[in-house]
């Protein structure tokens, strides 16, 4: 199958600022028909990207949060046992008890290969998983098909989806998995495309406060010693947190303590080391 | 195609795969590469699995298509080096220019970007004498002045690339932060408590229990019944021990601190001792070693499972260790020598390690590095020496 590059190509969306480099990482991934494993620090924009994608293309989009205790056959179908007996208890429904397929219900994996249409699928947090989860994923992503056991049927794909994957690292994903994905690292965004990012979702906002709030930001990303950095998902609900505030006034925001340091340091010891930098730098 | 490039990347340790190679080549028959742009993102994207590599494609990449120079894996710690030897130069031209026994007013002339290629040669130099002749080509281009230290605070920023030429975007490095080959800085301490979360007891495992097994199942006439128990674990205690004696340490122990401070939490009990240079009768516990003496003799009472964790480079006159009445304080006199006070140690906490903030690669021509190695195992205190003695602490 040879995918129509020219209508499927991916350019960005309304609510996502898209890098060049991105953008043809994305492209070639939908090219070879290859899973796009997304790395990159908590908030900036992993997850967004496949929304991003769905909605560009005009396809529907499947998401699959990933739990650390889950089975990859949930992810692909489920045999509601429990409506079956019900069923041949009450026999008050349209469905066959005799049928077996009548209670096989997909999962995420499963629904993105029998829709209609192209689909994408965005499988989240994939890092949570064990490994032995990951590499059967991977087979059945691989083969594009997977079997039913209680019914013998085999469910091939009607469309090959766009499958993204994230990771946020917490455990190394093995090598079998990666060689058979393309690999693209998030790096954090600088100012200037922060900027933009910001834009896109405060159009009307004030410029004294777009500026005042960007350099603090970056200056408290940059303190000693922080866990959990804030990101740009931290920097947007800071400034949701400001916009709200009427006694908020843009030039005070270098100066001080800033206000809602809450928003963006999430981690206590973080929160307080913060804190203790913005009483150093006013003294 | 491009068989030259790829072979260049295995060879500076990047791990592509061949058939990652093949998939490379099915993007550029498939027509979706029609420029170097398209290549680099497609060939990085496709043959590279962890950003940590990223930097090291880069170099590799300006350097095949651009002839910059080919990135030499020991070059980084050359690099520091020379940085901390105009950091001194800085603070004390006099001294510096006699140990190297050079003219003082020569140096004075030179810019600081000419000192750090001086610097660099005579480090150079004195790797060939130990190492046989490695081959050493500079990365070059760091201005000393007007910048923080050694360290740049924190993660760089970066990622957006524009219009730019592939090799420029290439050349701008814009990974190097990703790479984790240094030591430890405060930029890596979230990546270093990820490896530091590990090191916690393994989960209530339930355990067999095979005589109350065997017992029930007699009882059940034959019919197997298995009994469980509840594996208890409690969670670990940790004694850190620092060498905070020296300027040598100096940028490693804020970073170690933190880390393990961050990480207290999830361990039962955290104590941090210091010490200079190497261990005697007894560890301080204020960073001065003057109030809080704790004598070693004491941890004989203290829980052997405690894990101990010394961070120190290790490195000292030979006779600190050795002799009896070794140490440097005229105060620390026990009739002792220390390397016998760190093999009680290591008896005491048969779950130990020592962190070694100097590359791996030079603890052979220490030989007291040698020597402790003989007592603790020894890690870098890299993300990755520290990932490999989370794994040897929690070992079974």
């Amino acid at each position: 199958m040879t995918p129509n590059t020219e209508t499927n190509r991916f350019t960005g969306a309304s609510r996502y600022v898209l890098d060049d480099e991105l953008a043809r990482i994305v492209n070639i991934s939908m090219a070879l028909e290859m899973p796009l494993l997304l790395k990159g620090e908590p908030g900036t924009g992993k997850t967004m990207l496949a929304h991003a994608i769905a909605e560009a293309l005009g396809m529907p989009l499947i998401v699959l949060n990933v739990k650390s205790s889950m089975k990859l056959v949930e992810a692909l179908y489920q045999y509601d046992t429990l409506t079956r007996l019900n069923d041949s208890r009450f026999g008050d429904s349209k469905r066959d008890v005799s049928r077996i397929e009548d209670y096989i219900r997909m999962g995420k994996i499963g629904q993105a290969f029998t829709a209609e249409t192209r689909t994408v699928l965005l499988i989240d947090e994939i890092d949570k998983a064990d490994t032995d989860f990951q590499d059967d994923m991977l087979d059945v992503l691989d083969q594009m098909e997977f079997d039913i056991i209680e019914i013998d049927k085999t469910v091939r794909a009607l469309n090959r989806p766009v499958i993204v994957i994230t990771s946020n690292a917490k455990k190394d994903l093995s090598d079998p998995f990666l060689g058979r994905c393309n690999f693209h690292h998030i790096a954090f965004p600088d100012a200037d495309m922060m900027r933009r990012i910001v834009r896109v979702h405060f159009p009307a906002l004030d410029k004294d406060l777009l500026e005042n709030t960007i350099a603090a930001f970056y200056r408290m990303r940059q303190i000693d010693g922080i866990e959990k950095r804030p990101a740009t998902r931290e920097l947007i609900n800071w400034i949701r947190a400001l916009k709200a505030d009427s006694d908020c006034r843009p030039q005070q925001i270098g100066k001080g303590e800033p206000p809602y340091l809450g928003v963006l340091f999430k981690k206590s010891q973080d929160y307080q080391r913060a804190r203790e930098a913005a009483a150093r730098r006013r003294l | 195609m491009f068989i030259d490039f790829f072979y260049k990347l295995r060879d500076v340790g990047l791990p592509a795969s061949p058939t990652a190679f093949l998939t490379l080549h099915r993007a550029l028959s498939l027509g979706l590469v029609s420029s170097l742009e398209d290549f680099y993102t497609a060939s990085r994207s496709i043959l590279v699995k962890s950003e940590r590599y990223f930097d090291l494609f880069d170099q590799v990449f300006a350097h095949h298509f651009q002839g910059a120079d080919m990135p030499d894996v020991k070059g980084i710690e050359l690099d520091e080096l020379a940085r901390s030897m105009l950091e001194f130069w800085l603070n004390k031209p006099g001294e510096l220019s006699r140990l190297l026994g050079m003219d003082e007013k020569a140096l004075k002339k030179l810019t600081p970007e000419q000192l750090l290629e001086y610097f660099k040669e005579r480090l150079k130099e004195q790797t060939e004498a130990h190492h046989g002749g490695g081959k050493w080509i500079g990365t070059g281009g760091y201005s000393p002045v007007g910048h923080s230290g050694y360290h740049p605070g924190g993660m760089r920023v970066g990622g957006v690339s524009g219009n730019k030429s592939a090799v420029k975007v290439a050349l701008e490095r814009r990974y190097k932060d990703y790479s984790q080959d240094g030591p430890l800085t405060q930029a890596l301490v979230g990546e270093a408590l990820k490896r530091l979360r590990h090191m916690a007891p393994a989960g209530p495992k339930d355990r067999l229990n095979v005589e109350k097994t065997i017992y029930q199942t007699t009882k059940n006439a034959g019919e197997i019944e298995l009994v469980f128990d509840r594996d208890l674990k409690d969670k670990l205690k940790v004694i850190l021990a620092i060498d905070n004696g020296g300027w040598s340490m100096d940028p490693y122990i804020p970073v170690v601190q933190t880390v393990f401070d961050y990480a207290r939490a999830q361990f039962k009990d955290l104590k941090t001792f210091f010490f200079h240079n190497t261990i005697y009768d007894t560890l301080w516990g204020d960073p001065a070693r003057y109030r809080k003496a704790q004598r070693i003799s004491e941890f004989a009472r203290l829980d052997p499972e405690t894990r101990l964790v010394v961070v120190g480079d290790a490195s000292m006159a030979p006779y600190e260790l050795l002799a009896t009445d070794g140490s440097i304080y005229a105060e620390e006199r026990s009739g002792r020598p220390s390397i016998e006070c760190l093999m009680f140690l290591a008896q005491t906490f048969p779950r130990s390690v020592w962190l070694n903030p100097k590359p791996s690669d030079v603890w052979d021509y220490t030989r007291t590095i040698s020597a402790i190695r003989q007592i603790f195992p020894m890690f870098e205190l890299t993300i990755d020496g520290l990932e490999q003695a989370v794994g040897h602490l929690m070992k079974k």
